[in-house]
């Protein structure tokens, strides 16, 4: 019950945001919609007229259907880029099998001797289609219709994790910030959209369908069509999906709560000190490996990077990176992309390990090597990636002489509650993990130096530092601001007391009274 | 005479099987002429040859003297009536839809000729006017076939083509209409072809009958002659069965 009228406060309270994202939501589907529709119709009809062809195309849309969505993104990311571009193709490429299907099902299942008639009384080819096969189809492909418009909708959900917008922004943003009520609410609005879309479809097919239609239904399907219209060309006209416009930096973040904080504060302070929009694309899936093409393509401006992610993840170097290499990862990155890494916030989000306190303080561990010595009686959690790095468990199993009475494998978002709850006593973090800003965990002193160094930069086009010179001397204001410990509470503002980020970054920097009203 | 429709060494074969080797036929404006065979004796298609349906594979048809082969089909289908078997009705449009079909298709702008088409044809296939808003499936197979007849006939063709349309109903829904059938084609003149495989309908209804045995004409007469002097065994076999 609790949940629910969270769920509800928090739609009421943040009714602008929803709003906002119904709308893009309703855009980017309607789009889709709409396109999947007319192309569906078409290669239906298509086959149905060239049936040796039919079982070839319905072959392949049916297997197209059957890619799963997040690969179909991740394939075609490199065709068109990040953003709603990609989704609506994405989503049209889904709806294709539905609208295909059931056009051709429709039109192939008409009584041949009914079509027979209307050609031996002179009908031509199209008024056979328009005055026969299609009104018989209809109800056929009305269903599909319906069925696709559903799924799209729904569908569009994953559209923000290539950075389109959308409902979908909700639900991810709870995924990353462990704001279940956020996601719910997403995920609610989205159901809600596709039950509303569907009652007003099955109500515009019985009036559509229905003999002798009465007056009370014949303006229904007027008053319907007209706003279907009227939506979609509102949709149209004011849609910025695909446009750019000057004077924009266009800002990515990873899916990391960190970095939607650093994304608002950036846009904040920039937008504050110069005359440039920030527009951010906030949580773009696949983080670093979806993000770096588009940089490439210019797709976008800046991002925030780790500068071991860049050198191991980017660059593909085998090395393990220090921060005694930057110079070489700075003209590395010179040399392969033109991009330079500039103000470094001052913070080391690395993985990190912690023992719950009362173990480190009874045993008196401080660091990595004290540790080793009480191993044998603790049991150690990490996810299950951490075990198969090379870099992870057994790297670090033989620097420092671990032998763990056992291993667990644990989710990601389970791992604090599993220590807290002392089913495990030691758990890998990232350290700048929010969950770390409790005093019932203690993160110790890698004093072999094993882990890499993942040093917190903003990662920029050289072109844009040039277009606009300015920009640098605003990010170097918030050079060296945040430490481990800085990164790691402001996460959990987000986290664990349910912040927006928006509102944690405004509140960082105005501590740092870099905010003028 | 006037010979309204003529097959001049028509051939019609799928694959293998020759259905009909080499059709020579005239028929005379205003006859009703009754096609009877076995099933795969042709029937209909000869029928299907004559609005084009079934293209040929040697030989002629002409259509008031016109190769159609050289015509425009769909214009040529237009002025023919042509009415199936089940009566092939539109099963989404209402009776008066299904009827202005043909007239709607030749003179879209002209409504008020079309609803006067409607309302001369429903009443001459003895139909009553509230039916119009009828949809087929609501509608007795009897009336359904009066519709199909009055579909065929609304643009006022010359030709009816009619593919055993009396097949699918009770004997004596069927005596009616081939009562009604008669009346309309005395009443019309309209050349009438009609396809079935009861020796009694088409001796009934036929001014000419031809009988088809393995896609050849038999017997072409009239149905008294055929009666009196069957032209070969098949033919003797036929009528016996009545």
């Amino acid at each position: 019950m609790d949940f629910i009228i969270d769920v509800l406060t928090l739609l009421h309270d943040r009714a602008d945001f929803f709003l906002n994202l119904v709308f893009q939501h309703l855009q980017i589907s309607l789009i889709a919609i709409l396109i999947a529709t007319i192309l569906g119709l078409l290669l239906g009809i298509w086959i149905s007229e060239h049936q040796k062809s039919s079982n070839l195309v319905i072959g392949i849309v049916n297997f197209i259907y059957t890619i799963p969505s997040i690969s179909l993104l991740g394939f075609l990311i490199p065709f068109s880029g990040i953003g709603n571009t990609t989704v609506i193709i994405a989503l049209v490429v889904y709806a294709l099998l539905p609208m295909v299907r059931n056009t051709h099902t429709g039109i192939t299942n008409i009584n041949p001797a009914i079509i027979e008639a209307a050609k031996g009384m002179g009908s031509t080819k199209m008024q056979i289609l328009w005055k026969i096969k299609l009104p018989l189809a209809l109800p056929t492909i009305m269903s599909g219709f319906r069925n696709m418009v559903v799924m799209t909708i729904a569908l569009t959900g994953i559209a923000s994790f290539i950075g389109a917008g959308g409902l979908g922004v909700a639900i991810y943003r709870g995924i990353t910030t462990n704001n279940a009520v956020m996601t719910f609410a997403g995920s609610l609005l989205i159901a809600l959209l596709a039950f509303f879309m569907d009652f007003i479809f099955g109500r515009l097919e019985k009036a559509l369908t229905a003999r002798r239609p009465n007056a009370k239904r014949k303006v229904f399907v007027e008053i319907a069509s007209a706003a279907i219209v009227v939506l979609l060309v509102f949709a149209m006209l004011f849609s910025n999906l695909f446009g750019k416009t000057d004077k924009v930096i266009h800002l990515a973040t990873k899916p990391m709560t960190e970095q939607m904080i650093i994304g608002e504060a950036l846009k904040m302070i920039i937008e504050q000190e110069s005359d440039l929009t920030v527009e951010i694309t906030e949580g773009v899936g696949g983080g670093t490996s979806n993000i770096q093409p588009a940089m490439e393509k210019g797709e976008f401006d800046i991002y925030p990077e780790y500068t071991g992610t860049g050198w191991n993840a980017v660059l593909k170097e085998k090395s393990i990176y220090h921060e005694s290499m930057f110079k070489e990862l700075q003209d590395k990155y010179k040399e392969a992309y033109d991009f330079s890494w500039v103000s470094g916030y001052g913070f080391n989000n690395t993985y990190g390990i912690a023992v719950a306190k009362d173990i480190a303080q009874a045993y008196n561990i401080k660091t990595y090597s004290d540790l080793a010595k009480y191993t044998p009686q603790l049991t150690f959690g990490a996810e299950y990636d951490f075990y198969e790095r090379e870099d992870g468990y057994e790297a670090l199993q033989s620097a420092y002489a671990f032998n763990f009475k056992e291993t667990v494998d644990l989710d990601i978002g389970l791992k604090y509650q599993s220590i807290q709850q002392g089913d495990v006593d030691v758990i890998v973090v990232f350290t700048t993990d929010g969950q770390l800003n409790d005093d019932r965990i203690v993160v110790l002193e890698d004093d072999k130096n094993f882990f890499p160094s993942y040093m917190a930069y903003n990662v920029v086009r050289n072109e844009t530092l040039t277009k606009y010179p300015e920009l640098k001397e605003i990010l170097d204001q918030l050079e060296n601001k945040i430490s481990d410990s800085t990164m790691a509470r402001l996460n959990y503002e987000v986290e664990v007391n349910k912040k927006e980020p928006k509102q944690v970054a405004k509140e960082f920097l105005d501590e740092l009274g870099l905010l003028k009203e | 005479m006037n010979t309204i429709i003529e097959f001049k060494h028509a051939r019609k074969s799928y694959g293998d099987h020759v259905v009909i080797p080499d059709l020579n036929l005239k028929i005379e404006k205003g006859e009703f002429v009754t096609l009877i065979g076995s099933s795969g004796s042709g029937k209909t298609t000869i029928l299907k040859m004559i609005n084009g349906l079934i293209p040929l594979d040697a030989g002629n048809v002409y259509v008031e003297g016109k190769d159609i082969a050289s015509e425009d089909l769909i214009c040529l289908r237009r002025n023919i009536g042509y009415a199936i078997q089940g009566s092939g009705l539109f099963p989404h449009m209402d009776v008066e839809d299904n009827i202005a079909y043909v007239p709607n298709l030749l003179n879209k702008k002209d409504k008020q000729r079309t609803r006067k088409a409607v309302e001369k044809w429903i009443q001459v296939v003895g139909l009553e006017r509230d039916l119009l808003d009828r949809y087929p499936d609501e509608l007795s197979g009897g009336q359904q076939q009066r519709v199909g007849i009055a579909r065929a006939l609304a643009a006022s063709p010359e030709i009816l083509l009619m593919d055993e349309p009396f097949g699918a109903v009770d004997d004596i829904t069927r005596h009616m209409l081939q009562d009604e059938i008669k009346r309309i084609h005395e009443q019309t003149g309209v050349t009438i072809v009609f396809v079935t495989h009861d020796i009694r309908e088409a001796l009934k209804l036929g001014t000419k009958v031809i009988v088809l045995e393995h896609g050849e004409i038999a017997q072409y007469d009239t149905p008294e002659a055929i009666q009196q002097a069957p032209a070969n065994d098949y033919v003797k076999q036929l009528i016996s069965d009545k």
